[in-house]
């Protein structure tokens, strides 16, 4: 009860911090709809030989979703943890009962909260932009855990971040070095067939790798147990090592 | 570092605590032991190792040494009953006061209604405004309010009135008092000697990572301040004249001759003393000892004062 009472008390706090930042809460929506406007309807998938894509509209809704899946977490907890740091935030945190890990898990869950709403917007609007086609049907379902477990994932990798990072300057830099290639990479814009050979181990090593073979089984009819089986195991030692690097101390 | 072995009645205990940050000592062989119920002040200039030495009875540095807090080691202590005022916080400035202290209640299996935290730090009218519209003065109570939720039995506060108005400070004074009375352990760190004087039972002065005196306000004032004196001021007042009028120790600091031991009742003589001697000064300031007399002269900061001049 205390646990549940103190991890409320924490994403409360937390939601509103971020709500009543209009410039981020805008951006964060923006951002990824501006993505799919510049992929999805200017550039277009032109399986005929025409367009940069060479997939199917629906083969890059992972790539899509992805947008949001990785560079909100990594940004957002990466420079909250700079902004409690410079503000001596988790030096008082450190002496209420609060445990790091508390304090993370309700950062992830403002992030799934948002993060799930910015997915299910984008998700619509590729089908409308884009015309991807998918199977509708139970399977859509696993779109829910995949995208929760790739946001703590990230949120975990975020607190990582901003325990090594400075600054919140450094956070941003830091994060987008992580972001943009893990997003591109992960078997989402770029099929494996493209990569030379040698890379696609690299790939498989992505586990955002995994959220996008998930996404594709789940929308395609498929099976995503497996990939998300990978991911949850992923993201839940990424997420215990993220609590580990939230600052204790000065 | 090792839990410090508990005294009967300390609600604090430091014995031989160090911390080195590099090359640079922060704390060197600190030893302190504060009975429950009081309010103890710590003092020091800047980079003496007052907010390490908070960080240390917190638990939220590591360091050498032994330290107890309620009789557990800083980590081990039931964080409910434990207060912290950091240095220099700064909480999420876009939650109203009332969010922000309820955000720290809840964070505890038990709390003090928000309503009264927030009446106890003065901000009831302006619950409901962001933090980062708030005053300066209004943030800071704000932030105090943080550290009062659980109603801690021992209360940090490091430097709790750094940009608070006079009415804000004493409102916070009468709060500090009023918590004492109460039973709660405060230690305090100000810049702020009146306030330490004020407030304090005992009083630290920390020096270079060293405790350097520990006393009540009174106590360390007959010990190390001196004697009252009067400060003379006047164009071309001569030191060797107003000596030679007076048979007394006198010296020039700050442009003013300061002319040493002359109690309260003393004035009126020395005055007609000096008018007797021909000394043409325009005024005159009698002064009694004060803690910040034993601050500057322990600190060696009015050595440095009158090195610089």
């Amino acid at each position: 009860m205390s646990r549940s009472r103190r991890i409320r008390s924490a994403f409360v706090a937390a939601l509103f911090a971020f709500l009543r930042r209009k410039t981020a809460v805008f951006f964060t929506f923006f951002f990824p709809i501006l993505i799919i406007l510049i992929f999805g309807a200017l550039v277009q998938t032109q399986p005929t030989g025409g367009g940069l894509f060479a997939q199917e509209p629906a083969y890059y809704i992972p790539g899509y979703l992805g947008v949001v899946v990785v560079f909100t977490p990594l940004s957002r907890v990466g420079s909250t943890i700079a902004r409690h740091r410079d503000g001596n935030r988790f030096e008082k945190l450190a002496t209420t009962p609060l445990r790091r890990w508390e304090w993370l898990l309700a950062h992830t869950l403002v992030n799934v909260a948002i993060i799930g709403l910015a997915a299910l917007l984008l998700f619509v609007l590729v089908l409308l932009v884009t015309g991807a086609r998918i199977t509708v049907g139970t399977g859509l379902l696993a779109l829910v855990p995949l995208v929760v477990a790739g946001v703590a994932l990230f949120c975990g990798l975020g607190a990582i971040i901003g325990r090594v990072a400075d600054s919140q300057d450094g956070v941003i830099a830091a994060s987008n070095a992580v972001a943009f290639p893990v997003w591109v990479l992960s078997e989402t814009f770029v099929p494996p067939s493209m990569l030379p050979v040698w890379f696609r181990s690299v790939t498989a090593l992505s586990p955002l790798t995994y959220f996008s073979r998930g996404v594709r089984e789940a929308t395609t009819g498929g099976d995503p147990t497996v990939a998300l089986l990978v991911l949850a195991v992923v993201a839940t030692a990424i997420f215990v090592a993220g609590a580990a690097a939230v600052p204790k101390t000065e | 570092m090792v839990e410090a072995e508990t005294e009967a009645g300390a609600a604090l205990v430091a014995d031989d605590v160090r911390k080195r940050y590099g090359d640079t000592v922060a704390l060197d062989g600190v030893s302190l032991s504060i009975p429950t119920g009081e309010v103890f002040g710590l003092v020091g200039p800047n980079g003496a190792g007052k907010t390490t030495l908070v960080r240390a009875l917190t638990g939220t540095t590591r360091c050498e040494g032994s330290i107890g807090v309620l009789g557990a080691a800083p980590g081990a202590v039931d964080p409910h009953r434990i207060g912290l005022l950091p240095q220099s916080f700064n909480p999420a400035d876009r939650l109203t006061a009332r969010e922000l202290i309820t955000y720290y209640a809840g964070l505890y299996d038990e709390s003090r209604p928000v309503g009264a935290v927030l009446d106890d730090v003065g901000l009831a009218d302006d619950a409901d405004t962001w933090y980062e519209n708030l005053s300066g003065g209004q943030q800071r109570r704000a932030c105090v309010g943080t550290a009062l939720v659980n109603d801690p039995d021992v209360l940090f506060l490091d430097e709790p009135t750094t940009g608070i108005d006079p009415a804000g400070r004493r409102a916070l004074w009468s709060l500090i008092d009023d918590l004492a009375a109460g039973g709660t352990t405060v230690l305090l760190t100000s810049h702020s000697m009146p306030e330490v004087e004020r407030l304090a039972d005992r009083v630290g002065l920390l020096r270079d990572g060293q405790v350097v005196a520990v006393g009540t306000p009174d106590e360390l004032i007959a010990e190390h301040a001196g004697d009252s004196h009067l400060l003379v001021d006047g164009v071309g007042v001569d030191t060797e004249t107003v000596a030679a009028a007076l048979d007394s120790e006198v010296r020039e600091r700050d442009s003013r001759l300061v002319v040493r031991n002359v109690a309260l009742a003393d004035v009126g003589s020395v005055v007609a003393d000096l008018e007797a001697a021909g000394v043409d000064f325009e005024s005159f300031t009698w002064a009694e000892p004060s803690l910040e007399d034993v601050y500057l002269r322990l600190t060696g900061e009015a050595l440095r004062e009158e090195r610089d001049r």
